[in-house]
């Protein structure tokens, strides 16, 4: 490479990008949780990398295909994989299965404290602390999200037609059914516990009122909605899948219904991929299709800063480390960012 | 518009027996060199073992935009979104489909679906038709006929059990439903891979090579809910808001038992010719170039379908034709 476009692309780098580090991992991320001060990021390769500040990501082989969901539990990830596996992986590389699915895919995983979920096919499995066998809940058709309300008492399953509200009291599941035509993937508690959202495979998101099961449709996106991320103390609930990042209301008695959405980090002529809240405050990280991110406060007027100029790879996960001191951002093609979020004092 | 990134998908029907798990074995254990993944559905025969084979559910769902041709198979979008995530690249991904099942929810997910669209396109969908009792099947399950119809290659299996007439009877039965489908007789479908998988068949420009020797609008048929074709001819240029008029309302209100429709088309006053292709409802259609010189500048049309003579075809297609 020439000198002069090596300092016309460094000119063209972020602040971010410049003290950061990146990695090129070869295989799309997928999925991204923090457990500490470290944040692991699962792989199309099946690897599940742990990467901190100051060293080179650890490297666990853990799934044979696709690391196809991910959460925390404990000091340890969750992993599901097309394999069939469903594991738990500490960061210092120990890998122990759970559960051995065969040929059914593990395709959606969660945790509550001690609990470890997860799904395959239509069935739900739920290990308990102590107890090796785990609990099914059976669903009349493939499960496409889970999610625990905070307090771990209530656990929302997604799937065609609505959603299933299973509601644990003396160790035993019941469940209640919100009814919607049209197949639900990932799936959200609002924070306060009163709304249940999914992302549909259609071009919208739909929501209910948990108490009197109330509909809020929230159409009009030019895309599908990869991804949602709770922010502020409204709260607001940002989403993909438009040039914007889309931000509903959810204050009041009625939330979002008959209101409006703000509309922030404009990205031109891309599409927004992936949104996530910058912890205890009212802004969020926006991801585009073109490999870039913003970062904009939940404020019309207010402009958004450009943090990650484009890579040509659709952004596909963004973890922030628990201190918020770290961003990191994975896309398709396999390009990892890491990089400290404020500039040295 | 063409994207080379996006993984041929070829759609694989045939009733139980026909002998798809034959043909799934040769494709997963060949030396041919290629990465193929399979998704199989839950209730099909057993014996194929291997990491790239993947386990579907044949979920039917029916898309909230309002169009009762909508149904898609939503646990096919969710398999194909994780295959696009893995780091080897795949060559073609194959979709077995249970012997009684609709072929159209699965090529109408091609058509629907942004993110499968995007990533993915329908290669074809081959048919593994029993010579031995294909013409029993079609007397007793429409399921049959219409795997028939939707097929674009059609592998005529165990021909090696049938006599040579019956094999000719066998074929003309085949090319009453469907006058455009390749058809290949195979014994345990030892048809060469590369005349199944990675054709193009959906192709807009493929459409271009409807023989119009198969184009005869002669069909005699017994029962009214058989599954037939037509087909038209025109060298008088057509008008385009005329066609554009009634092809447009046509699919609205008889989509669903239009199988597959395809065509090529003389526009007055347009250089290059115009073609389609469709699934029910859904179609897709573009300019494919100049007319080739020193040929006849011909529109033809072609429908599979039910009930077609009741849809005034013929007619709607005459009065397409420009003053």
């Amino acid at each position: 490479m020439n000198a002069d476009l090596e300092k016309l692309q460094e000119s063209n780098k972020t602040e971010l990008e410049r003290r950061g580090s990146i990695f090129n991992i070869g295989a799309p991320a997928t999925e991204a949780v923090t457990i500490r001060d470290q944040i692991a990021v699962g792989f199309g390769d099946g690897t599940v990398r742990f990467f901190q500040s100051g060293s080179d990501p650890k490297t666990v082989k853990a799934h044979k295909g696709v690391v196809l969901s991910m959460t925390n539990y404990e000091d340890h990830v969750l992993t599901g994989g097309d394999d069939g596996r469903f594991l738990k992986i500490s960061s210092d590389g120990n890998i122990d299965e759970i559960f051995n699915f065969g040929s059914k895919w593990v395709d959606c995983v969660a945790s509550h404290k001690d609990t470890k979920v997860c799904s395959s096919g239509k069935t739900v499995y739920i290990w308990t602390k102590n107890k090796d066998k785990p609990q099914t809940l059976e669903h009349q058709s493939t499960v496409a999200g889970l999610a625990f309300d905070n307090k771990g008492k209530r656990l929302a399953v997604s799937r065609y037609g609505g959603v299933t509200v299973w509601k644990l009291n003396n160790n035993k599941w019941t469940a209640s059914n919100f009814t919607w035509k049209g197949s639900h993937g990932t799936v959200t508690f609002s924070p306060d516990t009163k709304y249940i959202v999914t992302a549909m495979q259609e071009n919208q998101i739909h929501g209910w009122r948990i108490n009197d099961k109330a509909d809020l449709a929230m159409r009009g996106y030019p895309s599908k909605i990869k991804s949602f991320t709770w922010v502020g103390d409204t709260p607001y609930l940002v989403t993909s899948g438009s040039s914007d990042a889309v931000c509903w209301p959810f204050d009041g008695k009625e939330g979002p219904m008959g209101r409006k959405p703000i509309v922030v980090a404009n990205g031109g002529k891309e599409l927004a991929t992936f949104v996530k809240a910058l912890n205890g405050e009212k802004a969020v990280f926006t991801g585009f299709t073109d490999g870039s991110v913003l970062l904009a406060e939940i404020d019309e007027s207010k402009k958004p800063i450009m943090i990650r100029s484009s890579t040509g790879s659709e952004v596909s996960t963004i973890a922030i480390s628990s201190d918020n001191s770290q961003i990191l951002i994975g896309d398709l093609k396999g390009s990892i960012l890491l990089s400290s979020l404020w500039a040295d004092n | 518009m063409e994207n080379t990134s996006q993984v041929p998908v070829t759609v694989l029907t045939g009733f139980l027996g026909a002998g798809k798990t034959t043909l799934l074995n040769r494709i997963l254990t060949e030396q041919h060199g290629r990465k193929y993944a399979v998704i199989v559905n839950e209730f099909g025969e057993q014996g194929i073992d291997n990491d790239l084979v993947v386990d579907a559910d044949e979920e039917v769902f029916e898309m909230n935009n309002g169009c009762i041709c909508c149904t898609v198979r939503g646990d096919l979008i969710r398999i194909l979104s994780g295959l696009m995530k893995r780091a080897d690249k795949l060559d073609a991904i194959i979709v077995e489909t249970t012997g009684l099942a609709d072929p159209a929810p699965v090529a109408q997910t091609f058509f629907v679906d942004q993110d499968v669209a995007d990533r993915t396109k329908l290669d074809a969908i081959v048919t593994v038709a029993d010579a031995v009792h294909l013409s029993s099947q079609l007397v007793d399950h429409h399921e049959a006929e219409e795997q028939i119809a939707f097929a674009d290659v059609i592998l005529l299996n165990k021909v090696e059990l049938v006599e040579d007439n019956d094999i000719v009877k066998v074929n003309d039965r085949i090319r009453k439903i469907n006058p455009f489908a390749k058809i290949i007789k195979t014994t345990r479908c030892d048809a060469p891979l590369d005349e199944i998988v990675g054709l193009n068949a959906f192709s807009l420009d493929r459409v271009l090579d409807i023989e119009p020797d198969f184009l005869e609008s002669d069909h005699d048929h017994e029962h009214d809910d058989d599954v037939t074709s037509l087909s038209f001819v025109s060298d008088t240029p057509l008008d385009m808001d005329k066609f554009q008029d009634w092809f447009g309302n046509l699919l609205r209100t008889k989509g669903q038992d239009i199988l597959r429709s395809k065509g090529i088309l003389n526009f007055k006053g347009e250089e290059e010719r115009y073609v389609f292709q469709g699934v029910h409802m859904l179609m897709d259609a573009s300019p494919m170039g100049p007319w080739p010189k020193g040929k006849d500048r011909s529109s033809r049309v072609v429908f599979i379908g039910r009930d077609l003579d009741n849809m005034n075809l013929k007619e709607g297609f005459e009065n397409c034709k420009s003053a």
